[in-house]
Parts: structure tokens; C-alpha cells; sequence
């Protein structure tokens, strides 16, 4: 069993690093990425709200036999009906922020946002 | 770079992490109902709303707030429920095994018809803006690549079609298998020379099944006096003809899926010709 606040930590440190990429790196696809980074750390911190120690994942299955409200084995599955539907529009942010990345190298023909000047 | 301005900058980058770390890790210490704050890993569903979706009895927990009001929320497990079995229990208010599928499709089904649109809208986005843009740089695939992308491509579908079928009952659903779909049409797109995506008749298949989708919460708008409300038996838990229309709409949603992200693989791949 691993307690809460790793999982909590990590999800810190993966925002972080995500927020360092997005203000830092000057290519546009490097900062696709660390939005995504960013994303995936969102996506456990929820994820984690809904964690409860020793908690099985929230399926019943032949081997979890019965719930009641005397044996609640599960984790939370509210929090993780949220990150689903978090993970598909992040794809679609992500894949329409693509599209538009190829977009900008071809217009400007360079994908360092600082060199992007007035010339299309 | 001044001195000054480097000590600002980061006394407000340190600043910003502070807070952050605050926001993250107040989600430790949340107040339970009777103004105790207690740590995390005290924590179980029955502190929790969700307590009454794992036990599937959110309609006698709406009646009993009705009629006890406020002392609701100190003693959520006096709602009366009844133990699940799995392979025995039957009728009860929701039929899916996978009780994350029965929050999205079934309790919260309308978040679901919004984040299936978000995903069309972002799908029209890339067709609208690719055109014209794709370049043609092709490298010749090989034999071995040709002839396994051609033997697995049924497979893959297959695969794909038994995870949304089964989305109440393990893990997935119709988005793990509209993605696995698409992956399927993205290995012949690299494979085979000379396929071509049919994108008119993805988009007819994505728009009928958006229609279906619809056209399911309107029935149960007329039957049971709510939009998306589910209007079939649920039968036994962990069956396959269970859960009622849960197994319907993933279906529809796996459908839909696999034929919206095709639509955006082949787009990125061979730009928008037609057009």
C-alpha cells in the first residue's frame, strides 16, 4: 500500500515541471509537450482525490464477489469519470494545437516562437 | 540581466510554487460533515457522494435528503441499500459491473454527449485548417510491413470492437476502443501504398452514429420523463445483455470514436484534397 502524498507529490512536481517548459522553451512543439506534461499531472492529482488506501479498482468483478455498505473495497469512481473525459478533450486540444503548429511552419518556416515576425 | 529584476523574478517564481504546493496538498486535510478536519488516509466512500453510486441507490438517497433534509450529511450510510453481488443481483436501479462506465454513460451521460461534441468540433477544426498544408514525403514500406499491417488490421478491430462491447462490465469503453480503431486505419494509412481513407463515408457512419446518440435520450426522454434516462431492464450484473441502455450508448460512442479520430489521422496524413 502506498500512502496518498506520494502520489500527491508526484503529481506537484509533474505540474511544475510542465509550468517550467511552458514558460522557458522557445520551439512550439516543446511547449505542446509540456502542456501535455502539465495535463497528466492534473489528471493524477484528481485522480488521487478519489484514492483511498487498500481501495481496489472500482469494478466488481468474480474475485471481489459482493459490496455492501459493511465491505466498501472500492476507490473512488467519481473522480475518475471526471479524468476520462479530461483525457478526451486534452486529445483534441492537443491534436488541434498540432494542426495549427504545422500551420505556423509553414507560414513562417521556423517553429521558434521568437523569430516568428510580421512576414507571412 | 539586473540584479533587481533577477531577485523579483524569482521571488515570484517562489511565490507561485508556494501557492501551488498549497493547492495541491490542502486535498490531505478535507473537513468531514461533523467540522473535524481529518488527513486523507482516514478517508472512506462513506464520507463521500459517491458512496451512493458505487451502492447504486442514488434515488432512494435523493428521497431520503427530501425528506430528512440537512441530517442527510452526517449520516449518508442510514440510506437503505442492499449488498451487490456479482453474477446474482438483479434490477437494480443501474446494471453496469464497471461502476466508473455507469457515472459517464448512465448518472452523467449528458457530460458525456458534450465531450463527444467537443471532440467532433475539434475534428472539424483540423479538416478546416489542414488543407493544402501536407507534403508528400513517402518512404516505400517494405514487404514485411505491407503484409503485417494487412494480417493485423482485422485483428485490431476486432480488438477494438470487443472493448467498447464490453465497456460496462471491464475496464475501457467506447473511447479506449474507438481509440484502438483509429490506430488500426493509422498502421494501413503508414503500411499500403496505395489506400485511400475514405473520408466521406467515415464522416456519414460518425454522423449517424451522433444521431443514435441523441436519438437514445430522446426516447428516454419520452418514457421516462428524462433526457437520457435509461428505458431497458438492466437484468444481472456482470452479464453481457446487462445494464440496460449503458451497453447501447457505448456502442454508438465506440462507434463514433473510431470513425471521428480515422477521420483525423487520414486528414493529417493526406490533407484535405477534395475540398
Amino acid at each position: 500500500m502506498i500512502s496518498a502524498i506520494f502520489f500527491y507529490s508526484t503529481a506537484f512536481v509533474l505540474f511544475l515541471i510542465g509550468l517550467f517548459g511552458v514558460l522557458t522553451r522557445k520551439n512550439v512543439i516543446k511547449i505542446l509537450v509540456s502542456f501535455s506534461i502539465t495535463e497528466t499531472a492534473v489528471n493524477l492529482f484528481l485522480v488521487t482525490v478519489g484514492y483511498i488506501e487498500g481501495g481496489k479498482a472500482p469494478i466488481l468483478t468474480n474475485t471481489i464477489g459482493s459490496i455492501g455498505i459493511h465491505n466498501l473495497k472500492f476507490v473512488d469512481p467519481l473522480p475518475q469519470a471526471l479524468v476520462l473525459t479530461a483525457i478526451v478533450i486534452g486529445l483534441g486540444t492537443t491534436a488541434l494545437s498540432l494542426v495549427i503548429a504545422i500551420k505556423l511552419y509553414k507560414n513562417y518556416g521556423t517553429l521558434n516562437i521568437t523569430k516568428m515576425d510580421g512576414k507571412i | 540581466m539586473k540584479k533587481t529584476e533577477f531577485i523579483t523574478g524569482s521571488f515570484i517564481a517562489l511565490t507561485l510554487v508556494v501557492l501551488l504546493g498549497i493547492f495541491f496538498f490542502q486535498a490531505l486535510f478535507q473537513p468531514s460533515y461533523e467540522g473535524k478536519v481529518m488527513p486523507v488516509d482516514n478517508v472512506n466512500l462513506k464520507n463521500r457522494v459517491s458512496l451512493h453510486y458505487v451502492l447504486k441507490n442514488v434515488n432512494n438517497a435523493s428521497k431520503y435528503l427530501a425528506m430528512h433534509g440537512m441530517r442527510y450529511f452526517n449520516n449518508r450510510s442510514s440510506v437503505p441499500s442492499q449488498t451487490i453481488t456479482y453474477g446474482k443481483s438483479k434490477n437494480l436501479e443501474e446494471g453496469s459491473a464497471n461502476e466508473v462506465t455507469s457515472i459517464v454513460v448512465n448518472y452523467r451521460g449528458f457530460d458525456t454527449l458534450g465531450e463527444v461534441t467537443v471532440l467532433f468540433i475539434s475534428i472539424i477544426g483540423i479538416t478546416m485548417l489542414i488543407g493544402g498544408v501536407v507534403e508528400k514525403k513517402w518512404i516505400k514500406p517494405s514487404l514485411i510491413v505491407r503484409t503485417g499491417s494487412k494480417f493485423l488490421f482485422p485483428f485490431i478491430l476486432l480488438f477494438g470492437v470487443y472493448i467498447f462491447i464490453h465497456g460496462h462490465l471491464t475496464p475501457g469503453g467506447g473511447f479506449p476502443g474507438g481509440a484502438v480503431i483509429a490506430s488500426g486505419f493509422l498502421l494501413l494509412l503508414l503500411g499500403l501504398e496505395n489506400y485511400r481513407f475514405n473520408t466521406k463515408a467515415s464522416k456519414v457512419i460518425e454522423s449517424l452514429a451522433g444521431l443514435t446518440f441523441v436519438c437514445i435520450g430522446l426516447i428516454g426522454l419520452f418514457t421516462k420523463n428524462s433526457f437520457l434516462a435509461n428505458f431497458i431492464p438492466t437484468g444481472t450484473v456482470g452479464l453481457l445483455y446487462s445494464a440496460g441502455m449503458v451497453s447501447l450508448i457505448y456502442v454508438v460512442i465506440g462507434i463514433k470514436v473510431g470513425a471521428e479520430l480515422s477521420t483525423g489521422v487520414a486528414e493529417l496524413k493526406e490533407g484535405n484534397k477534395n475540398d
